[in-house]
């Protein structure tokens, strides 16, 4: 007999593979923040079961657990059983809004994505005072995060592209819509369709991306294979920036937090160590690093569901960051260094930055020394 | 004093996006109205800057989000941060719970304390700039 759901249907076997040894539970970001079973990947996975089993229903009772996920993948990648938990939580949550119960900020989200050409509804993008939709080499494509939260940090990033000459061009971009596929909901075409007419308009080889996320969506999803068959390269920037010298350095201790949507979901862990270790001598790792760093705790739509507990989740990690003694936390996400700075207490002194911001300023400095 | 379904004190003085400011010696305390804390939900986040942080009058200093929602604050005089309410950093939501109370956000020294007077203050200010914004916010 087929299954009432997707996720059963594709995944009733690796479910049931799951040996409840709970190796998830200890790298588990939500459960660190909460303390509750019932959150860790462990426990959606026994939850599904009794779904599967039949004496649980997938409704509204179940939005808690499953809508509680970054999405890290830090299960995954520590599953002696393989279970690939961030897939199978996708397809539930799909399920669950096909049949009617969802979290109301993602049911949200999905509703301005119908109107709004961005996450947060806003409709005063900034220009950063560059001219967009230009003819050149690269597309330089920001993301939600960086136009509408972390400005600051996409400004730096642009004005240290401007120093190295990269021939950019903005565009008048909108949200990915990757998002909505991680929260029940599908992406959006018409929104697609406007991205990729604009990196077309422009004739560039290449798109580099400011978010790891919209970096994943360019290159894994389908409806966005029109880049990749008209030769455009996608390239998120840690990528971008590692074959460049900077020709600057910093005597400050640094350390890199490991974004999950490049770390373990696209496994970009050494081009963004590269770049830092020609600027920064005293680089430090923090105890848990590269396929095994703690979530920062804004992914999977947590940030914007669960505040709260996203912060928690983020304030772990900084808990490593100062038993290292690290001046400046470096990352390559703006969804991270938002948080990050959110949790961030003030009798902590060490900074955090877009690793582009942090090159930029250093470069800044030594131009007006 | 309750006013259309909202808490604002009459003897407070409003900036235009929704902050009180009282005197409190040489100094002045700054928070977020309840009509402000009402609109944006939940409370998660209040940026906390160091103390002795400059602010000039009408300029973005600060950020606050609810969930989704992220809000700038604007100084209302000109001055410095004398200090901030270090609590909000564990419990923001001491905004939703007590906003003219221990959810109260900075101190600023002001240069000039007579600045105040460019503030929304009486009852009268008050309400007509409240419903102003009751309607604004209904329409959006």
């Amino acid at each position: 007999m087929p299954s009432r759901y997707e996720f059963e249907e594709k995944f009733r076997e690796q479910i049931l593979r799951c040996s409840r040894c709970g190796f998830c539970q200890a790298v588990c970001p939500v459960f660190g923040a909460t303390l509750r079973p019932a959150l860790n990947a462990r426990g959606k996975m026994l939850l599904l079961k009794e779904v599967m089993d039949g004496r649980i229903e997938l409704n509204d009772e179940l939005i808690e657990s499953l809508f509680q996920c970054t999405t890290c993948a830090n299960c995954y990648k520590n599953c002696p059983s393989g279970v690939n938990v961030p897939e199978i939580i996708r397809l539930a949550r799909k399920d669950m809004v096909k049949g009617g119960s969802c979290h109301p900020a993602f049911k949200g989200m999905n509703e301005v994505l119908d109107k709004s050409p961005n996450i947060y509804a806003e409709d005063d993008p900034e220009d950063f005072d560059r001219e967009k939709n230009q003819q050149a080499e690269n597309v330089y494509f920001v993301g939600c995060v960086g136009l509408y939260r972390e400005d600051e940090a996409t400004s730096a990033t642009l004005d240290l592209l401007d120093r190295l000459k990269v021939d950019y061009t903005l565009i008048d971009e909108v949200c990915c819509s990757g998002v909505l596929e991680d929260v029940g909901f599908s992406m959006k075409d018409h929104l697609v369709l406007k991205n990729i007419e604009g990196i077309l308009a422009t004739g560039a080889r290449r798109v580099i991306t400011g978010c790891p996320y919209c970096s994943r969506t360019f290159n894994k999803q389908p409806q966005y294979a029109a880049l990749k068959d008209k030769g455009i390269e996608v390239v998120h920037i840690a990528q971008f920036l590692q074959g460049f010298d900077f020709g600057v350095t910093t005597d400050k201790r640094v350390t890199y937090h490991d974004p999950c949507d490049l770390g373990r979901h696209c496994g970009i862990y050494e081009e963004p160590r590269i770049t830092i270790r020609k600027i920064a001598p005293d680089f430090v790792e923090m105890a848990d690093n590269r396929e095994n760093a703690l979530c920062c705790g804004a992914g999977g739509g947590v940030r914007g569901a669960y505040a709260k507990n996203s912060i928690a989740m983020a304030r772990r990690r900084l808990e490593q960051a100062e038993a290292i003694g690290a001046d400046i936390i470096l990352t390559e996400c703006n969804s991270c260094v938002h948080n990050l700075t959110n949790a961030k207490l003030r009798k902590q002194k060490f900074k955090i930055y877009n690793t582009t911001q942090f090159i930029n300023e250093l470069m800044e400095k030594a131009e007006s020394a | 004093m309750e006013m259309h379904g909202y808490n604002m004190p009459e003897d407070l003085h409003y900036e235009e996006n929704h902050f009180w400011v009282k005197e409190e010696g040489d100094l002045l305390v700054m928070g977020m109205d309840d009509f402000a804390q009402t609109m944006a939900g939940e409370i998660v986040y209040v940026q906390l800057p160091e103390d002795g942080k400059e602010i000039k009058k009408g300029k973005k200093f600060a950020k606050i989000e609810s969930g989704k929602w992220l809000g700038k604050v604007f100084a209302p005089v000109n001055g410095k941060i004398a200090s901030v309410n270090e609590e909000l950093e564990t419990n923001p939501g001491l905004i939703n719970d007590d906003c003219y109370g221990k959810g109260w956000m900075y101190k600023i020294q002001p240069d000039d304390k007579s600045e105040m007077g460019t503030l929304i203050h009486g009852k009268e200010a008050i309400e007509k700039w409240l419903v102003a914004d009751i309607e604004k916010y209904a329409e959006g």
